[in-house]
């Protein structure tokens, strides 16, 4: 008989439980309500694909291949309507409260119809995720109240986040390669806040959003060690914007360059920056890391979610096309070959979905959503009077003692682990799922032949939309790395990741 | 005999690389845009003077009585730059093959000679068999002539040639036949240009017929068996277009990666990014080197050209198809910009996989063919 405590030894072996598990661990520790709320979001997103997204992304897209200039404020204005910026807003900062994780659901159902649509929203909650990951609590209580307030009156108020400059991508997406990345847009420091020069390019929703979560560096010269994390409002002196990118899809969503020339950002909208991160536990890169990760981890299930969408929209046109096509004298759909086809495709979809629930489940145990999910917390904010929120947490919010609390648990109380197991599989669902988004649309264009090759029919534009998955937040290189460093790498001492 | 023919290869292969670089280059990006601006009627004019729209046509037709082999290196040199002229060339090269198979040369006679691009063209559905696009329906009209009735989809340089040469059933008549109609007859109605994935200056119209009148090319019934046969051929063709469009994106992401500064030194020098670049690479020319073997042999008439032809096409158009996604991720997001050529080569690739017909179905025919026995 083995004793029980050498079982259990052998556990501690790669792969390791927690990171094999995340669902499991999860669905003891998760609040039920939880599934009747994604109910009630993947219900609204239908309604809303079939109402707004299906009857207008080809139209949208034909128009901005004539009019590459055009901003889509009138589809902005109509999800400003039905809720959609505020649907996941916690109900701490006036939101309605709908749990982080149903928000994948979401932009895979919207992506399956347009995923350009579907950017113009799900955007907005990586500019969200950004500000929430600096655990800022009254300037995330300000922002956010922002964007309700923009609801109640009909002026969207957006979120958009600008890492991005001309001459650093990959660098500034990843904490090991910021040090040698070459950035050019600066934050000085001040009396009473930042001064910022540079510009930020490829912002999507730039054009359309009204606050926008700045990164940039105080030492130009040491990124790694001097990052800030800005609230910018527009109407701000120095900030304006540029060009919109003319890109091959996903053309309802503006990619935009977002200028800044001696722009005064006040103390009050600095969300986080180096020197506070040096007053914390840990070295001011590795907080700094921590907040990027912890960005990308929740970032990446949304971008799971686009990719999921796409190959989900490849299949249902290559679906409804053998449906009602003969070819060599019968339906295409009763063709053996073209069965495999579409299981094939329909895995994918099932496949990349798998990887952002488990990713999400993951940041649920281990990551963002941890507090949000913890059952006291989800219950109270669930089921508290929104008047007492307001009137008595709120005020709370302001108080330095609340962000240095929350600030403790997330960031000092976080374990190596933890941030592994999340930005492990953020980055592994990311590539994953936009990999089996490319994929299905090849299949269904080479499904469709001619067919496929019709704006009209909609397949060829899942196709030119789906490739930006595969660059955005990080390209699918740097994700795979990234999955080498956390998951991989840790089990090889000799191993060392960007140092080819 | 080999060397003078090297030779002339030669000369052929610096003047279309010439001709892109003067003609095509610069008005790439203009040219892409919606709604179309086909290519400007000079750049047609010029293509047509230099033969560009006759180079296989016999040369009692007036024609520059090339065969596949200077065709398929025109149409890989001019996609280095812009498949879109190749798949004008490509098209009109089927029809006027389809033409000559059916016996009905004379119909060409003239046309390429006498200077005007717009009658040098012909129009074809060229991304179908034309089995599966059969919308059309023929009725004799007294005389030598037919009346077509019908709808057909995507009619490739249906709105810029003078005459379209179309598939249709006549009733009582087992299979297909072909009918050359001129586009601007009575009873022929084209659509706006499609807006489509790629080669945007290589539109295509949809065409409703409503008893408008055509001539019979060839014999009736026969369709079938002239489109086999000129597929075959111009399978080759049409997988040396997917190779020009290997090579102009090789050569813009070596070119990128090697200015491109990203963790402190140019991208060339991540291994995972050469990785990529070698993929590229090694796909590219093997994939040049297929189309050269199966012109070889296409050439030289040998026993099993014909699938290799069709085995090449099918494998070096997918070849492009991942080559290109590659090529637009090696640029990174500037790869996903128009401002770059990569995007453009990523949709015309996948478009030029569609080229006579569903892939699928193209792969069955191959293996149906060599299950019954035809040579490989
Ligand atoms: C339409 C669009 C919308 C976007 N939206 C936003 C947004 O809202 N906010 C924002 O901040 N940014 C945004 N981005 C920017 C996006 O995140 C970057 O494009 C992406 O991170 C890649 O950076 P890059 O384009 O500079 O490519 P580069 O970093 O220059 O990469 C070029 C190539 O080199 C490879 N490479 C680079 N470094 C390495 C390495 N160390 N090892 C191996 N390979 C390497 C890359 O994988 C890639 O293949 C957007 C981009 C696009 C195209």
């Amino acid at each position: 008989m083995v004793p029980r405590g050498a079982n259990l030894a052998v556990l501690e072996r790669e792969p390791t439980p927690k990171d094999i598990m995340c669902g499991l661990d999860a669905s003891g520790g998760m609040p039920r309500a939880i599934r009747k709320e994604t109910l009630e979001v993947l219900a609204l997103a239908r309604r809303f694909n079939e109402l707004v997204v299906r009857p207008g992304a080809l139209e949208l897209d034909r128009r901005k291949h004539e009019e590459p200039d055009y901003l889509p404020w009138d589809f902005v204005h109509e999800a400003n309507s039905w809720g959609l910026y505020t649907m996941f807003i916690p109900k701490l900062f006036g939101g309605q409260g709908y749990n982080l994780p149903a928000l994948s659901y979401m932009v895979e159902e919207l992506g399956s119809a347009c995923t350009g649509m579907a950017n113009l929203v799900g955007v907005h909650y990586l500019g969200v995720a950004t500000l929430c990951s600096s655990w800022n609590m009254r300037l995330m209580n300000k922002v956010m109240r922002d964007t309700v307030e923009g609801e109640k009156t009909g002026e969207p108020c957006l979120i958009s986040l600008a890492i991005t400059e001309p001459g650093a991508g990959t660098d500034v997406e990843e904490v090991e390669l910021v040090s040698k990345a070459t950035v050019t847009c600066q934050a000085k420091k001040v009396p009473g806040g930042y001064v910022v020069n540079g510009r930020k390019i490829f912002i999507s929703n730039g054009h359309l959003s009204t606050w926008h979560m700045l990164i940039a560096y105080e030492d130009l010269a040491s990124p790694e060690t001097s990052t800030v994390m800005l609230a910018v409002r527009n109407g701000m002196e120095g900030f304006s914007f540029g060009r919109q990118e003319r890109k091959m899809g996903q053309k309802g969503c503006p990619a935009s360059e977002l200028i800044f020339e001696d722009c005064f950002v006040p103390d009050e909208n600095v969300c986080f920056s180096a020197s506070e991160a040096g007053s914390m536990k840990g070295s001011a890169e590795r907080v700094t890391m921590q907040v990027i990760d912890s960005v990308v981890s929740t970032s990446r299930a949304g971008v799971a979610g686009f990719g999921t969408g796409v190959a989900r929209g490849a299949y249902e046109e290559a679906l409804r096309f053998a449906s009602e096509t003969e070819v060599g004298g019968k339906l295409l759909i009763n063709h053996e070959w073209a069965q495999c086809i579409l299981a094939e495709m329909y895995k994918n979809v099932a496949v990349s979905r798998l990887t952002y629930v488990e990713t999400n489940n993951a940041n649920g145990m281990y990551g963002m959503f941890k507090i949000m999910q913890w059952k006291p917390v989800y219950y109270y904010l669930k089921f508290v009077p929104r008047a007492v929120i307001d009137r008595v947490v709120q005020p709370l919010l302001d108080l330095p003692a609340m962000t240095w609390l929350f600030r403790k648990v997330m960031f000092e109380w976080q374990k190596d682990s933890d941030w592994q197991c999340t930005s492990g599989w953020g980055s592994l669902a990311k590539f994953t799922a936009t990999d089996a988004g490319v994929r299905n649309c090849q299949l269904a264009l080479e499904l469709m032949g001619r067919a496929g090759l019709r704006h009209d029919r909609g397949a060829e534009k899942h196709l030119r939309d789906s490739k930006l998955l595969q660059i955005y937040e990080g390209t699918n290189q740097l994700n795979r790395l990234n999955v080498f460093k956390c998951f991989i790498g840790r089990q090889v001492p000799e191993a060392q990741v960007f140092e080819d | 005999m080999g060397s003078r023919i090297d030779e002339e290869l030669r000369m052929l292969e610096e003047m279309a690389l010439d001709f892109a670089e003067r003609e095509l280059k610069d008005r790439r990006e203009e040219c892409d845009h919606y709604p179309y601006a086909p290519l400007e009627e000079n750049v047609l004019e010029k293509a047509c003077d230099v033969g560009f729209f006759c180079m296989t046509v016999p040369e009692e037709l007036e024609g520059g009585a090339m065969g596949v082999e200077a065709l398929s290196l025109v149409l890989k040199d001019i996609s280095r730059t812009d498949a879109s002229l190749a798949g004008v060339i490509f098209t009109t090269a089927l029809a006027q093959e389809l033409v000559l198979a059916a016996g009905a040369g004379s119909v060409l006679a003239g046309a390429p000679g006498n200077g005007s691009w717009r009658e040098s063209l012909i129009a074809f559905p060229s991304f179908d068999d034309a089995a599966e696009n059969l919308g059309l329906s023929a009725e004799r009209a007294g005389g030598a002539g037919y009346t077509l009735t019908g709808k057909v989809e995507y009619v490739v340089l249906g709105g810029l040639a003078s005459r379209a040469l179309l598939p249709a059933a006549v009733p009582g008549v087992d299979g297909y036949s072909f009918f050359l109609l001129d586009l601007d007859a009575e009873g022929v109605r084209k659509s706006e240009p499609v807006l489509s994935l790629g080669l945007h200056s290589c539109p295509a119209v949809d065409l409703e017929l409503d008893g408008a009148r055509a001539a019979l090319v060839g014999e009736e019934g026969l369709g079938a068996s002239y489109f086999t046969d000129c597929a075959d051929r111009l399978s080759i063709p049409a997988a040396a277009i997917s190779t020009g469009i290997m090579k102009g994106c090789l050569d813009e992401a070596l070119e990128y990666s090697r200015q491109r500064f990203q963790g402190g030194r140019e991208i060339v020098n991540w291994s995972e990014l050469r990785r990529i670049l070698a993929d590229m690479a090694t796909v590219q020319a093997t994939a040049d080197a297929l189309v050269a073997c199966a012109c070889v042999r296409a050439e030289a008439d040998e026993p099993g050209w014909r699938l290799l032809a069709r085995a090449t096409a099918l494998q070096v158009q997918a070849a492009a198809c991942d080559v290109t996604t590659d090529g637009i991720q090696v640029l990174g997001g500037n790869g996903y910009m128009e401002d770059y050529g990569q995007e453009k080569r990523f949709r015309d690739a996948k478009q030029v996989q569609a080229l006579l017909g569903l892939v699928p179905m193209r792969k069955l025919e191959y293996i149906t063919r060599v299950i019954e026995g035809e040579p490989t």
